[in-house]
């Protein structure tokens, strides 16, 4: 193998339990987003938009659909005969390898892969967020200042400080503590989850990390901790840009459509940084006679008859006439049938919504306690007529006239 | 059948000439067509479809934008270890003449010879149409046919000049091809040629000897009693583009519901180059009916039976009707256009009016500013 300056490690192991029914079969990196994404395109295109060339992904929950998306990694140009992207599944070996017990320790069962390519330094990103980030930068940033390790964080509002991993820092952005979701935080510089390490630093200490009993073998509760307390010097990298992370319902319907506001600081329309994703090569869409369509993003494959304001139609979605969907996220493959009413919902995969139904409520009519967004899972189908209010989570089929 | 024994040839410069203003730069193959498809996608999904590996794609000029297009064949594909696509453009060495089809493929004798395969299905660029191409074969091995036809039926005045008009028994085996007209419904051939590669070998030699120019009004059309030719019938939409017209004709039929289901048939998709393109974006003022729409649009004006290709901008107070706007075309505010075929990246500026007329439409040339 020829050695790369950078490899990075992609953690897609995760369930996101707080997704609900949209990650009970499919691992969160694998969500749908934007219309014809998944949450993964975003960390994978950054890397090829990088220049970084080489990246594993390491599964664990539910990898079906993610490894079928990933396949070969040709729509990322990841399809590289020296480096690539590969899957990094949990496997069996002499020396007590399984499960991938953390984050740290998922890396730590791949030491050997990173070994192949003896590179400088190692890029560890999750599958969570929504952002578009230059890594080279970063790693630039890192190289020059001779730094150990350095994390990216994003400023955010003192309370919701208390939410995230906080960095506390000097004033040349060395870090000098590290705690996770302070109660009384000290600054305000969240931890985006993003590290770039000098791979012999990073060696040394997943091996002394495994090697400690109490362990929960995780970057932020052990590994930055021990590095800390070795006084290496760590940096943090500032990122200013559109960065959100999806990991619940309300988080994924709000970041879907952050999209329909022009002014966005996300713009996926830029080609100097396209987000790619794997097409699978439906007809164009099609807007009827009788259509409205406002304020929306609509993709390949999708057939509209009725209204929709406010709304992303992922692939091949059908509205019929008189159906109307306001602020929603209709995923791959649903069909919205005759005069059925969808508000403030996330419609999953392959989802029918039968005439005449009614999902979802709208925040000015639903009490503020007990509005949420309406998720039906994937593949279900919604019975003629039937009403399912606002914040519900639907997992089973729902019989014709039913309410829910 | 398997996948080695039927090798496809695409000839993709057949009749460049009826499109001249959309062919200037380019192969009538790699003419836009459909919102976010080239014409050369039909012919190579009709084949990919049917589990063929293996298709050379025949060109004589122009073929740069259509080598951009089909690159390597992976949207289709056909990056193939085995087989796997082949542009085979002219040689300049030995290539004494190129005036037909009999002179094409005797430039790529060597193709078809070494190609492998039992069969060879031959198709022209020119044509529309979702063909389940493994059926036909299927009824060639079937009818122990020398050369098979695949044709449909309709009005003489839908096919250009040249295309065989076919006389059937009822059980399809071909008695007479004529090349004049005829009055009221006929059966045309819609350009795919299905025939054993040791005939197609043979006749080749033959004709290029003789100095024969058109395999089809030189051999097939006149070799009726020497082959045993059938026919198959394609029973589902067909359009030849036989002029500007006809082209702006096939891209308005897409606004048929019946139609967009036979030509994107689901068990048959059609498939080609992805470009990357976000979603389309509807804004506020857009009022948009009756239109067929590839992505990466941003539409804020009004659009009304129309094909918008991939990347199109509309902005606000435009009014574009009847009109096929290919890719990146970006519309000015509160211009206005009817009837008019804007080909890639043309920019109409803020407040022109641009008309057409039905039977004449207005043709923006590429990268044109108007």
């Amino acid at each position: 193998m020829k050695n790369k300056k950078c490899v990075a490690m992609l953690l897609a192991g995760g369930q996101g339990s707080r997704l609900g029914v949209l990650t009970s079969k499919i691992a969160k990196p694998a969500v749908p987003y934007g219309g014809k994404y998944r949450i993964i395109d975003f960390p994978l295109s950054n890397c090829t938009n990088s220049g970084i060339d080489t990246v594993g992904v390491l599964t664990q929950y539910k990898p079906l659909e993610l490894n079928d998306y990933i396949g070969s990694g040709k729509p990322w140009d990841l399809d590289s005969s020296n480096g690539g992207v590969h899957i990094l599944p949990p496997y069996q070996g002499l020396s007590g390898e399984g499960w991938y017990k953390g984050t740290a320790n998922a890396i730590y069962q791949n030491l050997e892969f990173i070994e192949r390519y003896n590179p400088e330094y190692v890029l560890i990103l999750s599958g969570d967020h929504i952002y578009k980030m230059d890594y080279s930068k970063m790693i630039e940033e890192h190289e020059a200042s001779g730094a150990a390790c350095t994390i990216a964080v994003l400023e955010v509002s003192m309370e919701e400080a208390t939410r995230f991993g906080i960095m506390n820092t000097d004033e040349n952005d060395v870090i000098y503590e590290f705690e996770e979701k302070p109660a009384n935080p000290k600054s305000n510089l969240a931890s985006m989850g993003i590290y770039v390490f000098n791979w012999d630093k990073l060696k040394k200490y997943l091996t002394e990390d495994e090697k400690k009993e109490n362990s929960s073998n995780d970057f932020g509760k052990d590994v930055i901790p021990a590095m800390l307390s070795n006084n290496e010097l760590m940096r943090v990298y500032r990122f200013n840009d559109y960065w959100k992370d999806v990991g619940t319902v309300n988080s994924l319907w709000d970041a879907n459509l952050d999209l329909l506001n022009p002014k966005l600081d996300l713009n996926l329309a830029d080609k100097k940084w396209r987000i790619y994703s794997r097409n699978v090569g439906f007809p164009p869409q099609y807007v009827s006679e009788n259509a409205v369509v406002e304020n929306s993003l609509v993709t390949d494959g999708c057939e509209i008859y009725g209204k929709l304001d406010f709304s992303i139609l992922f692939e091949n979605v059908t509205v019929e006439e008189g159906a109307e969907v306001e602020y929603s996220l209709i995923m791959p493959g649903a069909v919205i049938k005759k005069g059925a009413k969808v508000r403030y919902s996330i419609i999953a995969e392959n989802v029918i919504v039968e005439e005449g139904a009614d999902i979802g409520g709208d925040p000015a009519f639903v009490g503020s306690d007990d509005w949420g967004i309406t998720v039906v899972g994937d593949n279900l189908t919604v019975g003629k007529n039937a009403q399912i209010q606002a914040n519900k989570m639907i997992t089973e089929d729902v019989k014709e006239g039913e309410k829910i | 059948m398997k996948n080695s024994a039927v090798t496809g040839i695409i000839f993709a410069n057949f009749n460049d000439d009826l499109l001249k203003k959309l062919t200037t730069n380019r192969s009538m193959a790699s003419v836009p067509f459909g919102a976010r498809y080239r014409l050369i996608d039909f012919p190579l999904s009709n084949l990919v479809n049917a589990g063929v590996t293996k298709v050379g794609i025949v060109t004589k000029e122009n073929y740069r934008s259509l080598m951009d297009h089909v690159g390597s064949g992976i949207y289709w594909d056909l990056d193939r270890k085995n087989g796997g696509l082949y542009l085979l453009p002219p040689y300049i060495t030995g290539a004494k003449r190129y005036r037909g089809t009999v002179d094409a493929l005797n430039g790529i004798r060597d193709y078809i010879k070494h190609s492998k395969s039992e069969y060879i299905v031959l198709c022209n660029a020119d044509v529309l149409a979702n063909v389940d191409i493994s059926a036909a074969v299927k009824k060639h091995i079937k009818n122990e046919a020398d050369i098979t036809l695949v044709y449909a039926k309709g009005s003489l005045a839908e096919v250009p000049d040249e295309t065989m008009i076919l006389s059937l028994e009822d059980n399809n085996r071909v008695t007479e091809i004529g090349l004049d007209s005829k009055e009221g419904e006929v059966n045309f051939s819609i350009g795919i040629t299905i025939i054993g590669r040791d005939l197609l070998l043979k006749i080749i030699d033959r004709a290029y000897d003789e100095e024969l120019s058109s395999l089809n009004c030189d051999v097939i059309a006149r070799g009726v009693k020497q082959f045993k030719i059938y026919g198959v019938l394609h029973d589902e939409y067909v359009a030849f583009m036989n002029g500007i017209d006809s082209y702006h004709t096939a891209n308005m039929d897409l606004l048929k519901a019946d139609v967009r289901s036979q030509v994107f048939n689901k068990k048959r998709p059609v498939f080609t180059k992805t470009r990357d393109d976000m979603p389309t974006r509807y804004g506020i003022d857009a009022k948009v009916t009756n239109c067929v729409i590839g992505d990466g649009c941003v539409i804020n004006g009004t659009v009304k039976n129309c094909v918008l290709f991939r990347g199109v901008k509309v902005e606000k107070g435009a009014v574009v009707e009847n009109s096929i706007l290919m890719q990146e075309t970006c519309v000015g505010k509160d211009a206005v256009l009817d009837y008019v075929i804007a080909d890639k990246n043309a920019c109409i500026g803020e407040g022109m009016t641009l008309k057409g007329t039905t039977e004449n439409q207005f043709i923006v040339n590429k990268n044109q500013i108007v």
